[in-house]
């Protein structure tokens, strides 16, 4: 009988304490002057911009959106050096993971995994490793897998090496090359994969570095 | 872990290095690479020691509070969100092949916070050949070693527990066999054979270890001690025995240690600090601001000559590297026995700088080898009072009663008929004597009063204390106590100041085992000198350590 109301009004404090937070934050980036930010973000004042805090991070989503290519490179070379988690950051700079702009692309690829570890970043990049027409794109994502995905938990790179060890298959000599380099860099070790030996040999070298991941999960 | 080699900016704390020798009194030094019990409560560095990074919230310290052996450990304490993470990270000359032994032990305060320990190459603390060798860290509340490239459950981690880890790790097959203990338990908790190096690179070269909060994310708000950590090419070093929970380093601990390694002639006795040499943290702030702190630590090594001090150096540090340099040349001409030429150079750096005590204490035991017993006796009786509480001077006086040889003189003064000092003054002056309060002040009433046997009574009383020790050196135990307990009765009688005697009854209790009765005597001895409690450590601390034992059910 004393459940129902205490439920309610444990919901309306719950309601109360997250418009509360909202309101809280609301009141932080709106406290950050987005004229401000852009003349840090143009002068390239990295540690003006981390001086503000994390709440400057949906400022400068905002700015990234409403910026032209040139200021949205500047300000992904910004989310990079922040090397800060961002939701508003990740969902601004994806919409641009396929971008023709050389620059802003590159830019945005490396900055991607500094500022989330969803599933999706790494998804777009190992699809941008392998498929993207372009082997400058498809080399940088690479780059971006091996050093940039600083947020990603032990269980989250199962998806990321498992990528990369199906890219080691890829009909493309310079794929299997970058997926190796990149697996390389993330886990220290090759197991002696060649990419450009004989395919029954890279075959064997592949199942075993599929008995590593198989390994690798059994210890999560 | 690769932010550990980027970082530029750091507060480096010091910590103090040449412990080794005392440290590892169970392998051949010139097999340890690598020696830190943390025990001396002055801090330096040098970059073939180690270094402490610092430079957010996070602390590296010293901790009396929580250590395995000894005095302290090292605590290291993290904080979440600080931008940095605290590291003590050591180094050792690289080694790219043979085989690498590695012995610590640690404790976390708060298992579910992650911590990394890890031994590394020249390239530092990645995942690479040459990067990263041996890793261990904490995921979810389980320690977990990095093999093969993926992280390994290893256990589930108790707060305030040690643990002790000894790795014999084979560079040249990329392998390492893993032994870890729990404190209270005699088995093992982990037992692992042939593990794959951190990335399953054989040949990986290795010179520096780390032990840091969290690496990436700054979430960590762990803390967590280090001690006893040894790196080294004997295999004798990772079976190292585990060592009782906040046990304190006792008389017992040192003594038996020292008996091992030590042999049964006079030799230099070894400095554990900075200030054995007179060197303050005042004097090591001018010595790094005149770049000549590389210099110290090689002469302190051995490594340099007097002829390395630049003249242009000030007077000042000029005295204090001159006379470091003269012990150096001094210890050297120990080893090789010869004593006289030794004695000199002690003499020679005590007169350069007379507030180091380790200079005076090497040429009394220059002295001993030399057998001139009345200058022994004399100078003894100087320094008594600086080296009286402190480690390595049981030994040493062991030492020197093997080189007397005519220790049956201890037995003569018990059987005499007590001396006949009418006077108030000469009464006191034995009194003071005997109960230990030796003094240069002391020393030279002693010449007043008797001014034809004060000699006599100074060697009566070393030559008691030393015939105690050399029974014990020579695991003669029962009989160590027996005298012990004689010498006690008789200062009673003279109505002499008697603790430090019933305090020796206890040691030798405790080497025979029986600590009830070792625990009553030192509960004796510190009748009325609760704020002198001799040797080494707090009455608390000794109380505490013997209720342990007593207590402790036996393992099996």
């Amino acid at each position: 009988m004393r459940t129902q109301p205490w439920t309610s009004r444990s919901c309306i404090a719950l309601l109360a304490l997250l418009l509360w937070n909202l309101v809280l934050k609301l009141d932080a980036s709106a406290a950050i002057d987005l004229n401000s930010v852009q003349t840090m973000v143009a002068a390239g004042k990295i540690a003006e911009l981390k001086a503000l805090g994390r709440d400057v991070l949906p400022v400068m989503a905002r700015l990234y959106e409403a910026s032209d290519p040139a200021q949205r490179t500047r300000i992904a070379q910004m989310f990079y050096a922040l090397g800060w988690k961002s939701d508003e950051a990740k969902r601004a700079l994806i919409k641009d993971v396929h971008t023709p702009n050389q620059q802003l692309r590159l830019e945005v690829q490396w900055a991607l995994g500094r500022v989330s570890n969803d599933a999706d970043v790494v998804e777009v990049l190992l699809n941008n490793m392998q498929h993207d027409g372009n082997p400058l794109f498809r080399d940088k994502a690479a780059c971006a897998l091996a050093s940039d995905q600083i947020h990603l938990k032990e269980r989250q790179k199962v998806r990321l090496y498992a990528g990369l060890i199906q890219a080691l298959g890829d009909p493309k000599p310079d794929v299997r090359h970058i997926a190796m380099l990149a697996l390389q860099i993330q886990t220290g070790q090759t197991k002696g994969f060649n990419p450009g030996a004989p395919i029954a040999e890279r075959d064997a070298r592949i199942r075993e570095w599929k008995q590593w991941l198989e390994e690798y999960k059994s210890n999560l | 872990m690769e932010a550990m080699a980027r970082r530029i900016q750091i507060q480096l704390i010091a910590l103090f290095c040449f412990l080794a020798t005392a440290a590892s009194g169970q392998t051949g030094s010139s097999n340890i690479l690598v020696s830190y019990s943390f025990d001396d409560a002055q801090l330096a560095t040098g970059p073939d020691t180690f270094a402490v990074f610092a430079s957010s919230r996070g602390t590296v310290r010293l901790s009396g509070t929580n250590r395995l052996s000894g005095y302290r450990s090292v605590e290291i304490r993290d904080v979440a969100g600080d931008g940095d993470f605290p590291e003590l990270q050591g180094y050792f000359a690289p080694r790219s092949k043979g085989k690498l032994f590695l012995h610590f032990a640690f404790m976390t305060a708060t298992p579910y916070e992650e911590f990394n320990i890890a031994l590394a190459g020249p390239h530092w603390f990645n995942l690479r050949k040459d990067g990263i060798g041996f890793w261990l860290k904490t995921r979810a509340g389980h320690l977990c070693q990095v093999s093969d490239s993926m992280p390994k459950k290893l256990f589930v981690l108790e707060p305030f527990v040690w643990y002790v880890v000894n790795a014999a790790y084979d560079i040249d097959r990329g392998s390492y066999d893993l032994v870890i203990y729990k404190e209270g338990l005699e088995k093992p908790v982990v037992s692992l054979d042939g593990q794959a190096n951190a990335s399953n690179q054989p040949g990986s070269a290795v010179g520096k270890f780390s032990f840091i909060g969290d690496t990436n994310e700054d979430k960590s708000n762990v803390t967590y001690y280090v001690d006893d950590v040894i790196v080294g090419i004997d295999e004798s070093i990772i079976r190292l025995p585990f060592v009782a929970p906040g046990r304190k380093k006792l008389f017992i601990d040192y003594w038996t240690e020292a008996q091992r390694t030590r042999l049964s002639q006079p030799g230099p006795i070894a400095a554990v600090g900075l200030a054995d040499f007179g060197i303050r943290p005042k004097e090591i702030e001018a010595i790094k601001a005149a770049g000549l702190w590389e210099l110290l630590l090689r002469l302190i090594n051995g490594q340099a000559i007097p002829s390395d001090v630049p003249q242009e150096a000030s007077v000042e540090i000029h005295r204090l590297l001159q006379a470091v340099a003269l012990w150096g040349e001094g210890a050297k001409a120990f080893r090789d026995q010869k004593a006289a030429h030794a004695l000199q150079r002690f003499d020679e750096a005590t007169a350069l700088v007379p507030s180091a005590k380790i200079y005076a204490l090497n040429a009394v035991l220059s002295l001993a080898a030399l057998q001139q017993w009345d200058a022994v006796d004399e100078r003894l009786s100087r320094i008594y009072a600086d080296w009286q509480d402190d480690l390595r001077f049981p030994p040493a006086m062991a030492t020197i009663g093997l080189a007397r040889q005519r220790l049956d003189e201890a037995e003569q003064w018990l059987r005499r008929p007590a001396e006949q000092v009418p006077d108030e003054i000469g009464q006191d002056l034995l009194r003071r004597l005997r109960g230990g309060a030796m003094t240069p002040e002391l020393l030279q009433g002693l010449k007043l009063r008797f001014p034809d046997n004060w000699d006599d009574y100074l060697k009566d009383v070393f030559v008691a204390e030393q015939y105690f020790l050399v029974l014990l050196w020579k695991n003669q135990a029962a009989d160590a106590e027996r005298f012990a307990q004689r010498m006690a009765d008789r200062y009673e009688a003279l109505e002499i100041p008697s603790s430090r005697w019933y305090e020796r009854q206890g040691d030798a209790a405790f080497l025979l085992g029986n600590f009830t009765m070792a625990l009553e005597r030192y509960e004796k001895g510190l009748k009325g000198h609760e704020q002198s409690p001799g040797i080494l450590v707090s009455p608390t601390g000794r109380r505490a350590t013997l209720s342990q034992t007593t207590s402790e059910p036996p393992r099996g």
